[in-house]
């Protein structure tokens, strides 16, 4: 091959290696790529002096600007790849951010305590097998006392301040002329309704607001209850407190022991109230007042008199009620020391509970 | 209940200590709410006698005494004013440490040297405040111990007693309870028949018999009522927690602490003739003990002479025929009124007495012989007189007793629990005096004071709490489950409360009854009343959950807190025709920024009605079927009348809820911000949902086209969305409006609605020509029904 033609070759390929070497960004790449490699481009211009060869050499010539055209492009490849890889770096370390910053946007709210205690428990017993029952919050005095074996004047009303309703708008007929209303006093009408309308076995909890006339550190007028009630066959007092122990360890997620003390309830018999062992300390504190127990609920079996006015054989089936205050058990579970808070809703409350 | 260990170990003796005692009675349904100890054992603390009193030579108000305490006489100076000679009172000697923690020493008062202290009651740790020195009785021993004398080391459990326990309602009751619950020996009180030296008695007439089936009576004679209520009595009154006042008062109140009976003592000179048990007439006055009158109806039974009512039976005697300082003559009353009727009396003339207490639980209809007895006894014992036989007037000598069956195979059932039949037997000849075996398990006669022994169930508490609630085993019951998952048809209570607190809410509770007055700015509805409210604020049940969520909201603004997301999910209460309805409610109140205040974001705007409507279809789109719902312009009592909407269902066309802003004058009378967004839904009829449903995915592109046109600002959105979603057809996908623009540049009374429509055909790609056949369709309905000009 004629050795003028090939040291300008290499004199040119030796230029552009050195141009694509000294190239900073894409663009110069791009220029130089159309410099050498491009139509007009200088390698591409030496392609159109296989004119002036003599034939025999004219396919030598030609494989030979190919050669270097394709060792061009690679340094152009491989420079666009490196120069796309310092750019990206460039880029990365600008794109730096300060990650402690908060995240943008909107908080998240909560459910209140007493609604989160609630979905709690009705969750456990759900998870027992409870069905949930709901019932009027204005009652009448049928089902929130006759019906449960209190009958007017018994002195077991004084321990249910009862909010009476005015009912003079409704025309009096001859079955309800003496029916007065009342905001119940607990969600035992609920029990006493489901046993008029259903037959054993029953396994159900009420949970929702009562009301009692009274107000004070420890008592709001208004406060929610979780009643429940088994009835079926052959349930005993032992079963009770079986039930009631699962709850309890469930729902304080503790390997505590519960203890019934005997106790008055006009709708069971024999009743009881139910303590947990404290689950705050080991030597006695003040939530436990230092006896090392908890007072969480009454229970007991249900009355004979209660099957009676809801037309259930005492004879055939016994059964078990309980109730516990949702407020109690809240305070208990979240350390809340003041009844009142629940229904002041300060949104600080409401956060710390979220 | 309050009742003294000492006075307790009179009746029975057991090793147990007060808090054993204590626990035993807690373990057995007597809960007891604490036990608080006298101060216990005092060293040189003893009994001494005045022998002189002798002025201080440099003080008026200070005396020189000199006291004999058995060894020795000490001089002792003395501020009390009540110091006499001869006295006998309680000597702290050098050396004693009082229970009030004063340590007595050697000391020169106003320059004499006392060699101890004469104590007031309050300083011996008896009475928080008492005048004086303490007056101790003729039988204190000179130079005797005085903790022992009055009985320092005493405890005072305080019991809370059940309704259905009446019986304990007095020391004998617990006595008697205990000896059912522990080993120890019972020593009932022997109460003698006490003479009568007089003959006179009064005459008793019953009218109400059922109500009263006995009525006993005595005259006392000649009794000095200025006599003082001894010492160790007027201390068992004050441990028992009443008040000592005079001495008859006070031996009626003893004998009813003691025994259990209720007594009354009238003045004979006051009463007209006889006793007459009857109802009262309606309209009937008395003045009353406590210094009321009441106006009585004639349902209440009174204890009358022949003119007029001188007490309400078994609640509360009558002035004018009270004992007084004058009184010689008096009739004691010892009568059985049974609990049905004594129930309520009390009540409905706001009285609540010892008395009462104890006749609405119920007091054994076999005390009142014996207690009259026992009270003469006292009385001629403190007062001295003469007393007439006993007047009685029972129809029923005998009120029968209830027998109850126990069936051992039931008690075993109910109780889940294995049983000895002996041992059964042996925990009701505890209970009962009168237990019988027969075949199926026992019959029992139940004490006369055991009212609430009826029923078999009772028997099976009885052995239960005797024998130990700890002792019944845990099992769990094997029931059907009756627990389901809940229907995907509504969206459930949860769902609405995670919606909400995800969006930033929390969640309130608030009374239901509320301030009438906080409902009034909301509508007429005529709210439920509470007949008997605790206040004025609380005396109506809520029709709206409006006002709780505003009271909350002033509540936090006026506790920094100026952004504020609440929700709260309730009943609201109203009047139906035939009684009340419940309706289910979720409302929600937002104040203040938007967002909480933090970088990076313009802060500082404030929320808008459409802040609150985008929230609210959130919760809508929980049904499944956001088109369900549409937002008619609508207005309301409390709310601004050009930012509120009624939310209707589609289906039916009913309301099912609202959304607004506050009236800027309702927002002015709660201190709220200026731009306070409300809602109210109904849950269940805003709350069905529908099943997804899968309609298949379309593998042919969608074409996008985006109009700009001018109207007129009173044109309604969503009238004009619906018109072009219908005039376009099933090939437009989804319509979106996504740019609102009134100003400049589009004329007064003007605005520019900028809308994408997403066009696609389900089985094959839309072609340019009717994708420009659905815009242009889409631009003549808003031409000629909107009046709308392309931008």
């Amino acid at each position: 091959m004629d050795i003028q033609f090939e040291s300008s070759l290499q004199a040119i390929l030796a230029k552009a290696l050195g141009d694509v070497a000294q190239a900073t960004n894409p663009s110069e790449l791009e220029q130089l790529r159309v410099h050498y490699l491009g139509k007009k481009g200088e390698l591409t211009q030496q392609l159109k002096q296989i004119g002036s060869l003599p034939p025999e050499q004219r396919p030598l010539f030609g494989d030979r600007v190919n050669q270097v055209k394709a060792e061009l492009a690679g340094a152009l490849n491989e420079r666009k790849i490196a120069l796309d890889s310092l750019a990206l770096e460039a880029s990365i370390a600008r794109e730096s951010i300060d990650v402690s910053l908060a995240g943008r946007g909107k908080a998240t709210g909560g459910i209140h305590p007493v609604t989160r205690t609630m979905q709690r428990i009705e969750d456990i017993f759900v998870a027992m097998g409870f069905g949930v029952a709901e019932g009027p919050e204005i009652e009448d005095d049928f089902h929130n006392f006759e019906a449960l074996n209190i009958p007017a004047e018994h002195p077991a009303r004084a321990m249910h301040d009862t909010f009476y309703v005015d009912s003079s708008h409704i025309k009096k007929t001859a079955n309800n002329a003496h029916e007065s209303h009342l905001l119940r006093t607990h969600t035992s009408p609920v029990q006493a309704r489901f046993m008029l309308d259903s037959k054993p076995p029953i396994n159900i909890i009420a949970p929702g607001r009562v009301y009692r006339c009274d107000s004070d550190v420890t008592h709001t007028p208004m406060f929610h209850q979780v009643e429940g009630l088994m009835v079926d066959e052959g349930i005993s007092f032992a079963d009770l407190k079986g039930v009631l122990t699962s709850f309890l360890q469930q729902f304080f997620e503790a390997d505590l022991s519960i203890r019934l003390r005997p106790s008055y309830f006009p709708f069971t018999e024999p009743s009881a109230e139910v303590d947990i062992s404290c689950v705050f300390c080991t030597k006695g504190c003040r939530i436990c007042k230092h006896t090392g127990w908890i007072e969480v609920l009454g229970s007991g079996m249900v009355h004979p008199e209660v099957f009676r006015h809801v037309g259930i054989d005492s004879e055939k089936y016994t059964g078990f009620a309980f109730g516990l205050g949702v407020e109690r058990l809240t305070m208990l579970r979240y350390g809340v020391d003041d009844l009142r808070l629940f229904f002041d809703n300060d949104l600080g409350f409401l956060e710390q509970l979220q | 209940m309050i009742v003294s260990e000492h006075w307790l170990r009179d009746w029975i003796s057991t090793d147990l200590s007060a808090t054993q005692i204590a626990e035993r009675l807690t373990h057995a349904g007597l809960e007891v709410d604490g036990v608080a100890n006298l101060p216990g054992k005092v060293e040189n603390l003893v009994i001494g006698q005045v022998k002189s009193v002798a002025k201080h030579p440099d003080a008026d108000r200070l005396n020189l005494t000199q006291v004999d305490v058995g060894d020795q006489v000490l001089e002792i100076v003395c501020g009390a004013a009540n110091v006499r000679e001869g006295m006998l009172v309680a000597v702290a000697m050098i050396g004693a440490k009082l229970p009030n923690g004063l340590k007595i020493k050697k000391a020169k008062v106003r320059g004499v040297e006392s060699m101890g202290m004469l104590c007031s009651a309050s300083e011996l740790g008896l009475e928080d405040d008492s005048s004086g020195i303490l007056d101790l009785d003729e039988d204190a021993t000179l130079g005797g111990r005085v903790d022992e004398y009055l009985g320092l080391d005493d405890a005072l459990i305080d019991i809370d007693l059940t309704p259905n326990r009446g019986d304990c309602l007095s020391v004998r009751g617990i006595a008697r309870e205990l000896r059912v619950l522990v080993d120890g020996d019972y020593h009932p009180l022997e109460v003698g028949e006490q003479l009568s030296t007089l003959s006179d008695t009064i005459e008793i007439e019953i009218a109400e018999s059922s109500r009263c089936p006995k009525y006993l009576a005595r005259v006392v004679k000649g009794v000095d009522v200025g006599a003082s209520t001894p010492l160790w009595m007027r201390e068992r009154l004050r441990r028992s927690g009443l008040r000592p006042i005079s001495p008859v008062v006070d031996i009626t109140n003893y004998v009813m602490l003691e025994m259990g009976q209720p007594m009354h003592a009238f003045d004979l000179g006051k009463l007209n003739d006889k006793i007459v048990v009857r109802r009262a007439k309606a309209g009937e006055t008395i003045n009353l003990l406590d210094g009321s009158e009441a106006t009585l109806d004639d349902d209440t039974l009174v204890i009358a002479d022949a003119k007029a009512p001188v007490a309400i039976a078994g609640v509360m005697g009558g002035q004018d025929s009270a004992i007084d300082d004058s009184s010689t003559n008096i009739v004691f009353e010892s009568a059985h009124f049974t609990r049905k009727s004594a129930a309520g009396t009390a009540r409905k003339y706001g009285l609540h007495t010892d008395s009462s207490h104890r006749f609405e639980r119920g007091v054994d209809p076999q005390l009142p012989r014996e207690a009259i007895e026992r009270a003469t006894e006292l009385l001629l014992e403190i007062c001295g007189g003469e007393a007439g036989p006993v007047c009685d007037s029972s129809t029923h000598d005998k009120i029968a007793n209830k027998v109850v069956e126990v069936r051992f195979e039931r008690l075993k059932q109910l109780l889940g629990m294995p049983l000895e039949k002996a041992e059964v037997t042996g925990i009701l000849k505890r209970v009962s005096e009168q237990v019988e075996e027969i075949e199926s398990g026992w019959r029992v006669t139940a004490p006369s004071y055991r009212f609430d022994v009826e029923y078999e169930a009772d028997l099976v508490e009885e052995v239960a709490r005797v024998k130990g609630y700890d002792n019944i085993p845990t099992t769990i019951p094997k029931i059907a489950p009756r627990s389901k998952v809940a229907s995907e048809s509504s969206v459930s209570l949860r769902k609405l409360r995670q919606s909400l607190v995800a969006r930033d809410f929390f969640e309130s509770i608030s009374y239901s009854f509320v301030d009438p007055s906080d409902l009034m700015p909301f509508g007429d509805e005529e709210p439920v009343k509470v007949s008997n409210p605790l206040a004025d604020n609380l005396s109506v049940m809520r029709t709206s959950l409006l006002p709780g969520l505003i009271k909350t909201a002033q509540f936090n603004l006026n506790r920094q807190h100026d952004r504020i997301r609440i929700f709260e999910l309730g009943a609201t209460y109203h009047k139906a025709d035939d009684g009340f309805t419940e309706v289910q409610r979720i409302a929600g109140l937002v104040t203040g920024p938007l967002q909480p205040v933090q970088w990076g974001l313009d802060n500082a705007r404030s929320v808008d009605f459409f802040d609150l409507k985008g929230d609210l279809e959130a919760l809508l789109d929980l049904t499944g079927s956001r088109q369900g719902f549409a937002f008619q312009r609508a207005e309301f009592d409390g709310l601004h009348p050009g930012q509120s909407a009624n939310v209707i269902g589609i289906d039916n066309g009913s309301v099912i809820g609202r959304i607004a802003r506050l009236h800027p004058a309702v927002e002015k009378q709660y201190d709220l911000s200026t731009g306070t967004f409300v809602f109210e839904l109904d849950v269940k009829s805003a709350f069905s949902a529908r099943l997804p449903e899968f309609k298949g995915i379309s593998k042919f592109p969608e074409s996008k086209r985006d109009l700009s046109v001018v109207v007129d600002k009173t044109v309604v959105v969503a009238e004009l969305m619906t018109a072009v979603r219908k005039a376009v057809g099933k090939q437009l996908v989804d319509l979106t409006l996504f740019d609102v623009y009134q100003g400049q540049g589009v004329g007064e009374g003007k605005q520019s609605l900028s809308i994408k429509l997403t066009l696609r055909e389900r089985e094959r790609t839309l072609t340019d020509e009717e994708s420009q056949q659905c815009v242009a369709k889409a631009l003549n309905v808003l031409e000629t029904r909107f009046g709308a000009a392309l931008r």
